[in-house]
């Protein structure tokens, strides 16, 4: 709570209700503070197509990580297609670093109801799945309770509020795989299958889940989407850094900073601001040496990327991305290579090993990161590292490959003495005692 | 081909231009033009899952590099597949693979024709870059037959593809992630499935491995030999590969043959049955009662003396002949010529009248064919698929791959007649896939036909045309099926008039309908009449004529198609000519330059009768066996011992062998040339893969001998040259080539047949079948075919018997839980003609009230049933009983 | 004169002298170059391909592990491997049998040459002269006689685990365990 009182500056749009003292994020108090208004606007009264118009006019993108225009997603399902249409809601949140869908789900729940009916709407989906992390009991507990209390309301379910639009939505969990937040993975595990990525095309939009058209979009995407109705396209376009990156984005920030957490700011304000005055600045006033600016499979940035803008564009031009808005600073003294091989433990354990190099270059790569570590590098591995990322990258089913090397690629560039130090000091060793180490692990 | 504009594109390929079909993907496009794309996890059989990587190629145009598995060549396309980029590409991702495995190449028994050998010669350097620990996998059991050694698996997922994809069986999955994936079975219980050794021939690497020749065996020590499989008639090319003339193992190549790379347990897991230490070596003789061993001098000549002393003293017709159908076209042939010239008798038959005649009888008589009409081509793109008593998935199963393709792949419509209820179990059962099924007894399946050909009739849905020209055929059987009544159907089929109606519907609404007819129809009771009705269900609703419609009946021993075209059954003579016709007769013995005996030959069951009234004398058999066969009241142990000679040549001492006077050892299919027919007649070359054993000798190397002893020499340099006087007979027989051309309906035949013939036994055939059999019990005894055995070589098999060792009872759940019975529990199987005691097996997919035993190894369930001779085919129906159960404890 | 000198050579034996200068010569150094054999032996180069011996490692078990890479290297078929698994050891591969017939053997060294596990030693034994051709038909426990008593100095087995070794041959006493 005392993070959000920080935030004089910006008006809260996604999480206003929950700041507000006493809301619960029950149907009462959502329904009190104008909820579930969009949806008696719109289900009848505006064409579906209208709908994502407004979406592509509000210049609306995904807040899963990928940034893709989310009324243009819409406009790639099959116009004339026959039979159901599926929407997703992307709940897996499972990037290190990152924890904002976790407070739209447990703190407002109908909020993200309302965005779905919404987006089914919009769409033509009948049907729609949050597939929510295996890991958010909670989470899934109270979606459950909202979608009754939403279904009892007539908010959703057959013949919502007597439009005769149908839109029912049921939540499934997911049994603790990070790659099941992939779009084509997270349909699978929602078919009951072993989730891994599907190789693209076909994209989900005409061979989704059940081999049906199929929208995956994430929560905070879907949260945006009533107040987008109710405010206007306008509006929301006007926020943030337009043309490309509208709207409000919820950072959240960790790491060695004075005040962690949930920060909801329009687009394009920089990074400095976001970390020392929203968050507080650096834990004892350290100097800061790194940051991740989105989750953990951005690349990491370095002080002189302090003034980088906020928005898609910029950080993607500094060398990074703004993924799913995880932003991790990590202040002076920290261990890089250190730092990179926790990330790197994280993505060896997520590798799902559906494809080779990810596979196997997972498993080599944090050995040999390990190994520096542990002071028992040798000269040639960094060379080895950075030809195994580039081998990894671009070269696997989905995005998790490029994923996985960043931490390794960009610690490489921007601190590659830290490597060379634990190295020469491994060599330095070795000289010291010419009997070698008779067991390597 | 298609080579129009719009279903066909051209792109370059290393600048080498090459046109293909729309949606053809580039590695395989990249093929056509020679150019060989590196990849494991690709394989034509399957989907692509481009998991490997391996295959990366540069596209034009394309920023990143592609997996040319699962990139659809479009018009234009530029793909290099040898730059410095995607050689890097290859090299690194096989870095990858090669990082965790263990290298263990000299003691791999894929080590010389392995994948990942090859593209590691070719690309990567001899020293790796990883110097990490290497993950290890445990060893851990995994089934008798099939070894895993996940060390070396490279995670393609090609056998968990193709046990789901192609064999519907499931039984593979991978578990654990990332580098911990690994191959393993559903649950924690050992495989237990199909066997048919997919997994095992698809792993481009040594991760799965057959356990029945392991370490026996380097591959280049290998010899090969192509040849068709001597199981059951759908005809799989198999490639024998021998060591030291010893048999090492079996497999098939994708694209060889009629099964394209597809085997079943049978085919690849029961090639030693022949090597079996029972096998005859030598000539046995009796003396003094016993059967001793001798030379083939006197054996042969033993034998001539014998034959042509009851020729002198009882005439010809003293005599009679028997052949199994699992010898080749040449041994039939020179078989029925042998009975019909050297001893001058048309009683002879052969085991295609266990049932397969019956589907063969009927053809002949609607359309004027003595095969199928289709190809399995036509099974594949067949709309709609009706099988009627095929249990297909076990005993014709690559005939099942075929349907499960055309459900599967293609959507067809598949309706099912069958005694099995759709249930998941360890082996594919094809009635999970079906769209409408009736599950019905065996000696119901005529009535659930003639249920359908009522509600074809009742749903107007009579072909417009057959209604115009042949309104006297569509009045008589209207007429007929009139005088049945939904009720009394319902209750004999188990199944709502709204079924059949919707099958109806369904077979008059398809374009391509196929109709198979598997043994549990052909070999029951009224099967020829219910073959008939199939065929007049087709005639119905107009698709008999129709190309891509037709009517198969499944065979189920490997040659039994090619015993009836050779002319090894009493009433015809080679080429599926009438031995009644006079000019039929004048063309073969202008053919023969010799005259054929007038007489009308014995059958089978008739020889036994004959035989025990004193009738037939002598008789000659070869590597048949109607004493282990046929039911104990057929009488037939002790009517062959009431023969005065008996000759048989046979593999092992069989019941029927262990009776006769001489016993000639023969050379198996493994051991000699020839051809096979299969079940849609396709005639296909068997090679020898090993020198035969002992002293065996191939069965017409034996009849020719005795022929010259006899004095009517029927002498022939080699099996080629015995093919060669079959083609003279019968013109344009047994090309070798990649597909059958299956024969077109005969016109006349189906104008004669709706002149009038259909008139023959109308009455009988549409009349629904009585309760089957009277003996005095509860329960519906069945006799089934195992997938994984077929007749009684499979039980001689060190790899089947490992899977099947022994006879079990299969009973229903609810009827096991009735009876208090698990697993491994004994019963007593008892009605009015005897008792047997058996084990229990609980198996979902047995309908409630059946019960079904085996026929391969239960000599002693013989005696529980009884036999009826179908009157048209003389064909002996005794797979059906009534029975009840009892506990032992 | 020219008949002369060659009537003298012919009657002294000139060309027999000439061809016996070497022996003559030899008559009067007494230190003898022929060896007494059984009674001496010569030192044998440190490369001498002799009998070849298949080895064992330090704790007495069989290297050989049954490939069959010597007897397609072999160019005289003197090798015959028959293979099989380990009773008792799933998957692991061994030489049930092992034949050498050594009246072939060329000792060109091809099989040394081609074991992965050095397996196979050529030792500097070369006695091996028998009354029964028979007897050069050695089999595996021969074979390993020889060699037990011509490499006294075992090979240590390798520990698995050991980087970068390919682990069909090393010792299983310290399997990782699988994470679960």
């Amino acid at each position: 709570m005392s993070a959000i009182e920080h935030m004089p500056t910006y008006e809260p749009v996604l999480l206003k209700n929950m700041s507000q003292p006493g809301y619960t994020g029950s149907l009462p108090d959502y329904e009190k503070t104008g909820g579930y208004r969009a949806l008696r606007n719109i289900l009848g009264k505006v064409a579906p197509a209208d709908v994502t118009q407004l979406v592509i006019k509000s210049g609306l993108r995904g807040r899963g990580g990928a940034g893709f225009p989310t009324g243009v997603k819409w406009g790639f399902l099959p116009k004339d297609y026959q039979g159901p249409r599926y929407l997703c809601c992307n709940a897996d949140e499972s990037e290190p670093g990152t924890f904002k869908d976790r407070q739209l789900i447990e703190r407002d729940p109908h909020q993200i109801l309302e965005g779905i009916v919404l987006a089914c709407y919009a769409i033509g989906a009948e049907s729609a799945y949050i597939y929510i992390r295996g890991e958010f009991v909670l989470g899934a507990k109270i979606l459950e309770q909202a979608i009754g209390d939403a279904r009892a309301a007539g908010y959703i379910g057959k013949n919502i509020l007597g439009t005769g639009v149908h839109a029912d939505v049921w939540v499934h969990r997911g049994a603790g795989a990070y790659i099941c937040g992939e779009e084509t993975a997270l349909l699978e595990s929602l078919e009951g299958k072993r989730g891994l990525p599907r190789v693209k095309p076909p994209f989900p939009a005409t061979h989704g889940l059940y081999n049906k058209p199929t929208v995956v979009n994430n929560v905070e995407t879907l949260a945006n989407l009533p107040h987008i109705i109710n405010r206007g396209p306008e509006w929301f376009a006007a926020i943030g850094s337009p043309p490309k990156s509208t709207g409000t984005r919820i950072f959240c920030v960790s790491g060695h900073v004075k005040r962690p957490g949930n920060y909801e700011v329009p687009m394009g304000i920089t990074f400095r601001e976001l970390i020392y005055e929203h968050a507080g600045g650096m834990r004892g006033d350290k100097a800061i040496k790194a940051f991740i600016p989105g989750g953990a499979s951005a690349p990491f940035l370095t002080p002189d990327h302090l003034d980088v803008k906020m928005d898609f564009e910029s950080v993607a031009a500094a060398g990074s991305m703004l993924g799913s808005g995880g932003v991790t600073v990590m202040e002076e003294g920290t261990s890089m290579v250190w730092a990179a091989l926790r990330l790197m433990e994280f993505f060896y354990h997520e590798s799902c090993g559906k494809c080779s190099p990810c596979r196997e270059g997972s498993s080599w790569l944090v050995q040999t990161m390990r190994r520096i570590v542990a002071k028992r590098g040798r000269a040639q591995d960094l060379e080895t590292l950075s030809d195994l990322c580039k081998n990894i990258a671009g070269r696997t089913v989905c995005a998790f490959g490029d994923a996985e090397v960043s931490p390794i690629m960009s610690t490489l560039k921007h601190w590659r003495h830290e490597y060379l130090a634990l190295i020469h000091e491994a060599e330095a060793a070795h000289l010291l005692r010419p009997e070698p180490a008779a067991k390597r692990h | 081909m298609p080579e129009s504009k719009t279903d066909s594109v051209r792109l370059t390929i290393d600048g080498i231009p090459v046109t293909v079909p729309k949606g053809t993907l580039v590695i395989e496009a990249a093929r056509r033009v020679g150019v060989m794309i590196p990849h494991f996890c690709y394989h034509p059989k399957l989907k692509p899952d481009a998991n490997c990587r391996m295959c990366l190629v540069e596209v034009e145009k394309m920023p990143k590099l592609q997996t040319s598995c699962s990139t659809v060549a479009t018009e234009g396309m530029a793909v290099r597949t040898a730059t410095t980029v995607v050689n890097d590409a290859h090299k690194s991702v096989l870095e990858f693979i090669l990082a965790n495995h263990p290298l263990d190449c000299p003691v791999c028994d894929q080590g010389g024709r392995c994948d990942l050998q090859d593209f590691s010669h070719q690309y990567t350097a001899t020293a790796s870059r990883f110097v990490e620990t290497k993950r290890i996998f445990q060893k851990e059991y995994f089934s008798p037959l099939i070894e895993t050694q996940m060390n070396r698996c490279v995670q393609c997922l090609r056998c968990v593809r193709y046990c789901d994809e192609v064999m519907d069986v499931k039984a593979l999955a991978p578990a654990g992630r990332g580098t911990m994936t690994e191959i393993k079975t559903f649950g924690t219980h050992e495989l237990d499935c199909e066997f048919c050794g997919g997994c095992v021939q698809i792993c481009p690497v040594g991760a799965i491995t057959s356990r029945l020749s392991m370490y026996e065996y380097r591959p280049w020590m290998l010899k090969r030999a192509d040849t068709v499989c001597q199981f059951c008639g759908d005809g799989c090319q198999i490639t024998v590969q021998t060591k030291d003339n010893e048999l090492i193992e079996v497999n098939s190549e994708y694209g060889a043959g009629r099964n394209s790379g597809d085997l079943c347990a049978r085919g690849f897991f029961g090639f030693r049955a022949t090597g079996h230490p029972d096998r005859l070596t030598k000539p046995l003789i009796r003396r003094n009662g016993a059967l001793v061993e001798t030379t083939w001098e006197e054996a042969l000549e033993y034998t001539a003396q014998q034959i042509a002393r009851i020729k002198n003293a009882h005439g010809a017709q003293a005599f009679g002949g028997l052949i199994s159908g699992r010898c080749t076209n040449e041994e039939l042939y020179l078989f029925q010529k042998f009975m019909r010239l050297a001893i001058g008798t048309n009683n002879l038959d052969s085991s295609a009248r266990y049932g397969h005649m019956n589907g063969v009888q009927a053809m002949r008589r609607v359309q004027g064919t003595h095969r199928w009409t289709l190809s399995f081509e036509e099974i594949v793109q067949a709309d709609v698929l009706l099988l009627v008593g095929t249990n297909v998935t076990e005993t014709n199963p690559i005939t099942g791959l075929k349907v499960k393709e055309a459900v599967k792949k293609r959507q067809a419509r598949l309706f099912t007649i069958e005694s099995i209820r759709p249930a998941i179990g360890t082996i594919s059962n094809i009635t999970n896939l079906v769209d409408q099924h009736v599950c019905a007894l065996p000696t119901q399946f005529g009535g659930a036909v003639l249920a359908l050909l009522k509600a074809v009739v009742e749903s107007r849905l009579v072909d417009q045309r057959l209604q115009h020209e042949s309104p006297d055929y569509v009045g008589a059987v209207t007429q007929a099926l009139e005088r049945l009544s939904w009720p009394e159907l319902e209750a004999a089929t188990g199944a709502a008039r709204d079924t059949f109606v919707q099958m109806a519907t369904g077979l008059a609404q398809g374009r391509r309908v196929v109709v198979l007819a598997g043994q549990e129809l052909l070999r029951s009771a009224g099967g020829y009449g219910s073959c008939l009705l199939l065929l007049d269900l087709l005639l119905l609703t107009g698709k008999l004529t129709e190309p891509g419609c037709g009517f198969a009946p499944l065979a189920e021993e490997n040659n039994d198609q090619g015993a009836v075209e050779s002319g090894a059954v009493a009433e015809l003579l080679p080429g599926g000519l009438d031995l009644a016709n006079p000019e039929a007769r004048a063309r073969i013995a202008r053919a023969w330059k010799a005259d054929l005996p007038l007489a009308a030959g014995a059958t089978l069951v008739e020889m036994i009768d004959r035989a025990r009234s004193g009738l037939v004398k002598g008789m000659l058999i070869v590597g048949e066996n109607p004493v282990g066969s046929l039911p104990t009241v057929v009488g037939a142990k002790e009517a062959l011992q009431r023969l005065e000679f008996l000759v048989c040549q046979e593999l092992f001492l069989t019941e029927t062998a262990s009776l006769a006077h001489v016993v000639l050892p023969a050379a198996s299919s493994l051991e000699k040339a020839g051809t096979f027919t299969n079940q849609e007649g396709h005639v296909q070359a068997v090679r020898p893969a090993v020198d035969p054993i002992g002293e065996s000798r191939p069965d017409w190397e034996i009849l020719s001998a005795l022929s010259v002893l006899l004095g009517t020499p029927l002498e022939y340099g080699d099996a080629k040259e015995l093919l060669k006087e079959i083609r003279g007979v019968i013109p344009g027989y047994g090309l070798l080539g990649p597909a059958p051309i299956p024969p077109k309906v005969d016109r006349a035949a189906v104008e004669r047949y709706l002149a009038g013939d259909y008139r023959r036994a109308l009455a009988a055939r549409y009349t629904l079948a009585g309760p089957a059999d009277a003996a005095g019990g509860t329960t519906h005894l069945g006799l089934f075919q195992s997938l994984f055995h077929s007749g009684k070589l499979s039980t001689r098999s060190k790899g089947l018997l490992q899977i099947e060792a022994q006879a079990a009872l299969r009973i229903n759940p609810a009827d096991a839980a009735r009876l208090a019975l698990a697993d491994g529990d004994r019963v007593r199987l008892s009605n009015r003609r005897g008792e047997v005691t058996t084990t229990v097996k609980v198996l979902e997919r047995v309908p409630e009230g059946s019960a079904w035993f085996p026929d391969h190894f239960g000599q002693d369930t013989a005696k529980l049933f009884e036999c009826a001779i179908d009157p048209d085919t003389n064909v002996p129906a005794f797979r059906t009983a009534s029975v009840s159960i009892a506990k032992i404890s | 004169m020219t008949k002369l000198k060659a009537w003298f050579k012919t009657i002294i034996f000139y060309e027999i002298l000439v061809g016996m200068k070497a022996t003559l010569s030899h008559l009067l150094h007494y230190k003898p170059i022929t060896l007494q054999y059984p009674h001496e032996k010569r030192a044998l180069p440190d490369n001498y391909r002799g009998m070849l011996a298949l080895l064992r490692y330090d704790d007495g078990t069989e290297k050989c592990v049954g490939c069959d890479l010597c007897e397609a290297a072999c160019p005289s078929r003197v090798i015959r491997v028959v293979s099989a698994e380990v009773p008792g050891e799933p998957t692991k591969r061994y030489s049930k049998e092992y034949y050498m017939d050594m009246t072939r053997c060329l000792f060109c060294g091809m099989c040394v040459d081609a074991c992965p596990v050095d397996a196979l030693g050529m030792t500097r034994e070369f006695e091996w002269a028998v009354y029964d051709k028979r007897q050069l038909h050695l089999n595996k426990e021969q074979l390993l006689a020889i060699g037990d008593r011509s490499f006294p100095v075992r090979e240590k087995r390798l520990e698995l685990q050991h980087p970068n070794v390919a682990f069909f041959n090393v010792s299983f006493g310290h399997v990782p365990q699988k994470p679960n």
